[in-house]
This record gives structure tokens, sequence and C-alpha cells, in this order.
């Protein structure tokens, strides 16, 4: 019976696997290397208001992290990330997020004819959550976001990021 | 004073200990006591659309659904005058209100209510839902996904799952609308870090080079006139990958994987690359 379930599950791990290699081949060589899945997680809750962004709570729990987004080549890249960084500033794990702090907000259609779109939301206040693993080389972690436009049409209210990265805050995780 | 009671959780999908799977969670707002058995149907209708999406339909034993009921002393959402509502001004638990900036259909909550519930009832949530009990058409991102019941509103909630919880760029290729966008020619030369759009029209090096048929053209579509959205039609089969010129809220400059996808429009399947790193993340949460 044990064993039964045993060769059901891993059929599932296999079927899914199976059906992403069919429908989408092989994973992209970028997004291939994860760091090993941890079962010790620290939550972070992190509140925003424009620019600012505070940590609000720090939560260890018992659950599984999803993969990490790669840890190495993405120096230039633009967007929105959380790091797990070591005491010698290495990164452990890295999750890349829709940019929580945004000064605009996607609006749906009524009708499914019409596109999404999106509309200057300049009130930016609200709260997000990074999930990171748990480990004892885990010192800080920190937040890297985009600069938006300075200069175009599309400044102000409506800058869209388009520079690298950069870290914009660091926090300590509680012992 | 909690307009409302948190009163508790029930898992309505199982796959397993919630230490070993990808814990989704869907919690109700601008529902009475005696409308809750209404959430309980909603809630189950919800899981069971988002386990019929792929690829989530084949990772079923990977995904827990919780339903946390929360009551709220009045039904629905406000809805203000000042965007041509009906000026309702219900009591609810999280405060879910349209009209959120001025936008109508931009219906938000208090988040950080809503994430301080679902941390207490299932302290291993990986993505919130929040159901809220409204006709009127609505929804929005963020740490939660909120949307309402009116048709098709599930849709916003999965569109938003894409990007919380598995960090998918927007494929769409206008900002407010192709017409009224200034702008949004051109994309800046910086690579996005999320996995389903790119700068690089390089085949050898581009990020999903290895879903790409050597028969398929790159770029797949360029835009003839970055003042403005591509017009063409796909000249593809559906379903090919490469690189459609147009994503991220620029006209020119930025590729997409496929012509269309859930990330682009609502009511579509998610493209092959939004699917594979969807996979990838949820992978490890299936019993080994």
């Amino acid at each position: 019976m044990v064993a039964r379930k045993s060769a059901r599950k891993s059929k599932a791990r296999k079927a899914a696997k199976k059906t992403s290699k069919t429908k989408a081949r092989k994973a992209p060589a970028k997004a291939s290397k994860t760091s090993p899945v941890s079962n010790k997680a620290v939550r972070l809750t992190f509140s925003y208001d424009g620019d600012e962004v505070k940590l609000l709570s720090q939560q260890r729990t018992e659950m599984t992290v999803p993969p990490s987004d790669v840890v190495k080549g993405y120096g230039k890249y633009k967007g929105f990330w959380a790091e797990l960084r070591s005491a010698s500033d290495k990164p452990l794990y890295r999750t890349v997020m829709h940019n929580p702090t945004k000064n605009d907000a996607e609006v749906f259609p009524e009708s499914p004819a019409e596109g999404i779109s999106r509309q200057p939301a300049p009130k930016r206040k609200g709260v997000f959550v990074v999930v990171v693993p748990d480990t004892d080389k885990g010192e800080d972690v920190i937040l890297c976001r985009s600069t938006p436009a300075t200069k175009g049409p599309a400044r102000g209210i409506r800058a869209l990021a388009s520079e690298p990265a950069e870290e914009i805050r660091r926090f300590k995780l509680k012992k | 004073m909690a307009n409302g009671e948190v009163l508790g959780t029930t898992r309505i999908v199982e796959a397993g200990p919630p230490e070993q799977r990808w814990n989704a969670v869907i919690v109700s707002e601008g529902y009475r006591s005696d409308e809750m058995a209404q959430f309980a149907t909603d809630a189950r209708q919800f899981a069971d659309t988002l386990l019929s999406v792929a690829p989530f339909d084949r990772l079923r034993a990977a995904i827990n659904i919780y339903r946390v009921d929360v009551t709220s002393t009045e039904s629905g959402a406000k809805d203000p005058k000042k965007c041509n509502g009906t000026g309702a001004k219900p009591r609810t638990y999280f405060d879910a209100s349209f009209c959120s900036n001025g936008i109508r259909r931009l219906l938000i909550a208090n988040n950080g209510r809503v994430v301080k519930v679902v941390s207490k009832q299932v302290p291993q949530w990986h993505m919130a839902f929040l159901a809220v009990n409204s006709p009127i058409s609505g929804g929005s991102g963020g740490p939660v996904a909120t949307f309402s019941k009116a048709p098709g509103a599930v849709e916003i909630a999965i569109h938003e799952m894409g990007h919380t919880a598995f960090g998918l760029a927007d494929e769409y290729e206008y900002y407010s609308g192709c017409a009224s966008d200034k702008g949004h020619d051109k994309h800046s030369k910086s690579e996005p870090s999320q996995p389903n759009i790119t700068t690089n029209k390089n085949r050898a090096t581009t990020k999903w080079r290895s879903l790409i048929q050597p028969a398929t053209p790159v770029p797949t579509t360029s835009n003839a006139n970055c003042a403005n959205c591509d017009p063409q039609p796909s000249p593809v089969a559906v379903g090919t990958i490469g690189l459609f010129e147009g994503a991220d809220y620029y006209h020119c400059g930025i590729y997409r994987p496929e012509f269309d996808c859930r990330m682009r429009n609502l009511n579509r399947p998610f493209c092959a690359v939004c699917q594979q790193v969807i996979v990838k993340k949820l992978t490890p949460f299936l019993p080994v």
C-alpha cells in the first residue's frame, strides 16, 4: 500500500515534469541554476509609503521556500528583487518580484475584449511580503529596485523603471 | 472596532503537509455571517478554476488551498460616488473599496490586515487571494490578489498571481492604451529581471533560446511604427515560441515569448515560457 502510494507520488512529479518538457522542452539556461530548497523560512513583511520602505515584522516558519532565481550575472538587470546575503555579502537566495512600490496600478477591463491597462496611482502606500530560506549563513536581506526615468515624456508620475536596479534597503535578520 | 470576525480556516484542497506543499489561501471580504455558505461555494469554485488552468492542472499534487472565513458586518464593498458608483459604504472587515486612486475598477482592501490574518491562520502561506462579495467588476494585485464576484474577475486574480507568486512581467505593449500612450515608444536597453520579457534579440543568447525552433524567425515580429502598438496579426502558428516585439508597457525594443499569453490578455492560457517558470517554482512542492 505504502509502495503504491509512493509510486503514485513520484508519478505526479514525473507527469508535471514530462508535460512541462513536452510543452516547453528545456528550462531557459538563465533560470536553470537554483539554490537548494529549504524547509525553514523567514517571512518578512514590509510597509511602503512612497519610496520609503520599512520592515514591519520577521516571522520564522517551517515551510518550503520556492527555488531561488539566479544569483549570478544579473548586475545590470532592471526590476525589483529581494536577496538573502551572507556575512561576506554573497547572495545566497534571490527572488524576483513585480515591483510592489510602483507608482501606478493595473486596471482590468469589464469586457474581456478590452485590454488590461495601467493608470498612475500617486498614493503609493501598502505592504509587501518576502520569504527567504532560514539558513545559518543568511545575515541580511536586501531590496533592489530600478530608478524610474527622469527624462522623456514618460517622466514624473508616469515614469517607469528603466535603469539597472540598485540596493535601496538592507535589513539584518534576527537570529 | 473590527467590522466582523475571523471564524477560522478550512483546507479545501488537500495535497499534503503545509510545510511541504505550496499553500494558496482564499479569504472572504464583504460576506455577512449568513453569507458564509455562499463564500464556501465561491471559494470551492475558485479552487476548481485555478486547478483547471495550465500548468496548475498538472501540479495539483503540489498545492494545498485553504479557505479563511472572515465575516463582515455588512455585505459588499465601498463604491464611492466620485467614480460614478452607488455611494454604498458597507462596514466590512478589510475595508475593501472600489475607486482607489479615483479608478472605478481598482478594488483594493487593507492588505496589511489581510496579510496579518493569513499569516496567523496559515503561517506557511505562499499566495493570498481576497474574494470580495460584490457583483461590480474590479480587482487589484500586490501581496494579495483581490477580485470581485463579477463574471470573469477570477481571471484578474490568476493574472495577479503570475506577478506576485512567480515574478512574471506584463506582456502588453502599452501603458494606458495604444492611442493615448506618450513616452512608451522604446524600452530602455536595460535587461529586465523577469523571466518572460527580454531586450536581447540574439537567438543564441536570449533568455528562452532553448525553446525557439530553428525554423522560427527571430525576431518573430517587429513593430514598424514605434509610436504605436504593433497592429499586425501573428505571422506564426499559435503556440510558436519566438521573439515578438512589444511588452512591458513599451511598443518597441522589448520582446515577449509568444504572440499571446495570460500576462498580456485575460482569458488566455499562460504562454510556454510562463508555464515553465511556474512549473520550475512549484516542482519542489511535489511529493517525492
